[in-house]
């Protein structure tokens, strides 16, 4: 073990002071997470539905845990001298050789009850360990793992959080020496459209993301593709009709051979029938293949396939996703739930108003969260998402399906590609235990959001549905 | 007979040069090779050609074979659109030609480098993006990545099978029974080499659900063939083949290999329209036919058209497919040549030329009663399907 190692290693099993959240728990902050992470749970924010819940009354959601205490835009000083205290001992130390740069990989909370307004919470760090100097894709770097744990102003342990960083030395990351040799060759592009006069008004409604069906002026009739004089009453007058963008896979297939450049391989191409009842030829995308399937619900994304670039404009075609699933307003009960179960996928676009906004309301200024000029000084290709986000938006996936009294228990993640903006994370589960504890009924699922670049998050939860016939949750 | 060509015409020849991956030559010259061979098996000379009629997508000129060849004078020439399904329609075009009186005998023919020069399995990524009727076509799936004809099958086997149940091992079983056939034709590139259906199974994903081994392969080759008056052919060197009828077929909302915006998907009206047309004009049925040579570039499509013939019920194709029924012995022997999966893959043509063999009783594989072959064009596009009879 390097003296240095040996040096940041002392710390190990210090205890830091409890540090009291700037604010106790209150429901503008609630609000703000629940609009920025879109979960539309109303035991979050409707006193008169929280009131009939489990809870009683209003809650603020599990994952926002470290968010009251987080430090805020305004760091505390360091105290110098104070061993006792991880912050201003390992990581101060860390700081001071460098490695200043930090990136979260791992948090797993776990939660003894969910917090009320009201509810004053301190949490106290303590160091659980300092890993060997690692060299990672961002850089050269120690991983710290530490253990916050959570009381309310009574004293009530009310959660713990077993948290993992990377702190590293900026630039000494793989991507890091190339990164300054000017920006990657520009993507192949796919095939583009032959466009006549009689089809031009879908290509330009795609340009202005309108998916539009062309529609006979005089009796209505929808056609697709365009034709020139309506079939059905002989008409020459044709418009067309704006679609919403829904439908259904009608049929899909999966191409793998021969590669054509612009493409990512598998391609998923559905052939998509759209609400209005025509269909459509389309590309499936943030969707594993194997989880298409036929009458699967799926929506429209306009995305840019070529980036606008020296006065060209871009160009958008209308690709498809799976559809946000509805959000349960029933919670399932115990006896409905299966093991080996899958949840519906859920694709999360990634925009920089929603790493921003996530960033914000969850008290996390770091500048890769939110400034990107700073982010690209640091390496990275773009801001990127945080992990309270990644814990934030997991919840969301998991009591959308299983219903807003479905109450977590722990929430464990780990972070792996980053959300950039322009991506688009999908998530997944599966129902991966089920148990009567005490006459509580406890599930197990196991979850994980892919993006375009890999597995973003991988986790697992526990949560407690209502048993019939019981206590329930 | 509503066809007055219906019975009163005939194949009197076949010729093919060598089936490759590589024939070295060009496509003229294996037009000319298969035309040749075609005029000769029909005991013609070159001077006895008064017609040729040959795919829209044949790129060898009708003059340019007829220079070669030797033929003197035409006084018809006509050409069949929509690829693999002009394959049975170059035979009800001749037919109809002969009987009309503007010629006595009409060569027929399709050559191509398709492997070795043109391979049609690459796709369509290059075309240009213009305002022609066709490329605005491809843009409704080209820029989604439906780039290959086994794509654009892919979406209708998807859907079948979605609706009907049938798996992949339904599709490998028309492959099995192909091979088995071409393993026992010294023509065919697939001369003794079956395939078990584990190794369909086992071969690689090309567009899901098709595996390789559910794609016809790509062929270099020429296949010609002559059609005359039933009087005149009875003079030839071989029995007539009688054309008992021929059909053509487009159906409602049709589009070229991408007609996914009918009512439903899994059925192919312009086949069941031309298998309509060969039963009302012969008065003939699904149980009176002894073997059948169906188009078979991609095998999923070969199920809807036993569907479409009558050979089984709607849906029913799966069960009909299993316990033999489509090999040699079975109910209803298929691609005896070894089809375009076995023998070579000549847009449907040397399929034709299989049926004349049949007919008269030469084919490598002949079943013990072939006294009328079914023979069927591409699908997926507007196709064609020709009835073939000894002479009774």
């Amino acid at each position: 073990m390097s003296d240095f190692l040996a040096s940041l290693r002392e710390f190990v099993g210090n205890r830091g002071a409890p540090e009291p959240a700037r604010d106790p728990v209150n429901q503008p902050m609630i609000r703000h997470w629940c609009d920025a992470m879109e979960d539309g749970n109303p035991l979050y924010t409707d006193p008169e539905a929280a009131s009939r819940s489990v809870h009683g009354g209003v809650v603020a959601p599990p994952t926002m845990l470290n968010a009251w205490t987080m430090l805020g835009l305004i760091p505390r000083p360091t105290l110098p001298g104070n061993d006792q205290d991880p912050q201003s001992g390992a990581l101060a130390r860390l700081d001071a050789a460098g490695f200043t740069s930090v990136v979260a990989t791992n948090s797993d909370h776990e939660y003894a009850r969910y917090l009320r307004p009201g509810d004053h919470i301190a949490g106290t760090l303590e160091l659980l360990d300092v890993s060997e100097e690692k060299q990672t894709a961002l850089g050269t770097g120690h991983f710290v793992t530490t253990q916050t744990t959570y009381h309310d102003q009574h004293g009530e342990m009310v959660g713990a959080m077993r948290f993992v960083i990377l702190k590293f030395k900026p630039g000494t990351g793989r991507g890091s020496a190339s990164a300054g040799e000017g920006p990657p060759p520009p993507r192949p592009l796919r095939p583009r459209p032959g466009i006549s006069s009689d089809s031009r008004f879908f290509w330009d409604g795609v340009q202005a993301d309108e998916l539009r069906i062309q529609q006979c002026t005089s009796c209505g009739t929808l056609h697709h593709p365009p034709v020139v004089r309506c079939p059905r009453c002989g008409s020459y007058e044709l418009g067309y009709q704006v679609a919403s963008g829904r439908g259904t896979v009608y049929s899909s297939v999966e191409v793998h051979h021969p590669q054509v450049p612009g493409f990512d391989y598998p391609v998923v191409v559905g052939l998509v029938e759209l609400e209005e009842g025509t269909r459509l030829l389309t590309e499936l995308v943030d969707i594993d293949p194997e989880r298409v399937e036929i009458g699967m619900p799926v929506e429209v994304a306009f995305e840019e396939v070529e980036p606008a670039r020296d006065g060209n404009p871009g160009w958008k075609l209308p690709l498809f996703r799976a559809a946000r699933p509805a959000r349960a307003t029933e919670t399932l009960g115990f006896e409905d739930v299966e093991v080996g179960a899958q949840l519906a996928p859920c694709p999360i676009p990634i925009t920089t108003t929603r790493i921003v906004a996530c960033a914000i309301a969850s008290r996390d200024y770091q500048d890769v969260h939110h400034d990107r000029a700073l982010a690209i000084q640091r390496g990275s290709p773009d801001i990127f998402m945080n992990i309270l986000t990644s814990s934030g938006l997991s919840s969301r996936y998991i009591t959308d399906w299983a219903g807003p009294e479905a109450t977590l228990r722990n929430l464990s993640i780990r972070l792996g590609a980053p959300n950039y903006p322009g991506d688009c994370m999908t998530m997944y589960g599966e129902v991966t235990s089920k148990e009567l504890q005490g006459g509580v009924g406890v599930v197990g699922v196991a979850f994980r959001g892919t993006n375009r670049l890999g597995h973003h998050v991988t986790g697992t939860t526990e949560l407690v549905l209502p048993v019939a016939g019981g206590a329930g949750a | 007979m509503t066809m007055e060509f219906a019975g009163k015409t005939a194949i009197s020849g076949i010729g093919a040069t060598e089936f490759s991956k590589e024939s070295g030559r060009s496509t003229l010259r294996l037009a000319v090779e298969a035309c040749d061979a075609a005029i000769q098996d029909a005991g013609l000379q070159p001077a006895d050609i008064d017609a040729i009629v040959t795919f829209t997508v044949d790129v060898n000129h009708e003059i340019d074979v007829a220079r070669s060849l030797g033929i003197p004078e035409l006084t018809h020439f006509s050409r069949i659109h929509h690829s693999g399904g002009a394959a049975c329609g170059t035979i009800h075009q001749a037919a109809m030609a002969v009987h009309s009186g503007a010629c006595k005998n009409v060569l027929v023919y399709r050559a191509f480098n398709e492997r070795s020069e043109q391979r049609f399995g690459t796709g369509v990524q290059d075309r240009a993006a213009n305002s022609d009727p066709m490329e605005v076509d491809f843009g409704w799936s080209s820029p989604f990545g439906l780039l290959t004809p086994a794509s654009w099958v892919a979406m209708f086997a998807a859907r079948y099978m979605h609706e009907y149940g049938a798996t992949s091992e339904d599709f490998g079983r028309i492959s099995v029974a192909d091979r088995k056939h071409a393993a026992n034709n010294p023509k065919a590139f697939f001369y003794e080499k079956p395939i078990t259906l584990e190794e369909h199974q086992q071969s690689r994903w090309i567009v899901k659900p098709l595996h390789l081994l559910d794609c016809c392969q790509e062929s270099d080759g020429g296949q010609a063939l002559v059609v005359t008056s039933l009087d005149r052919a009875r003079d030839g060197r071989h029995a007539p083949a009688v054309i008992t009828s021929a059909a053509q077929g487009s159906g409602e909302d049709q589009q070229m290999m991408k007609s996914y915006y009918r009512s439903e998907i899994t059925s192919i009206p312009e086949m069941g329209l031309c298998a309509r047309q060969l039963w009302d004009d012969s008065g003939l049925c699904a149980d009176d036919i002894d073997a059948a040579i169906f188009y078979d570039h991609f095998t999923p499509l070969v199920l809807p058209q036993l569907e479409e013939f009558g050979f089984c019920a709607r849906g029913e194709a799966k069960d009909f497919v299993k316990d033999g029924n489509l090999e040699l012995g079975g109910r209803l022997p298929i691609n005896t040549n070894g089809g375009q999966l076995g023998e070579a893959y000549i847009h449907g043509m040397n399929g034709i030329a299989e049926g004349v063999r049949l007919i008269r009783g030469e084919s490598t594989n002949q079943p013990e009663k072939s006294d009328r072959v079914l023979v069927t064009a591409g699908t997926a596009v507007p196709t064609s399907a020709l009835l073939l009879s000894g002479d009774a």
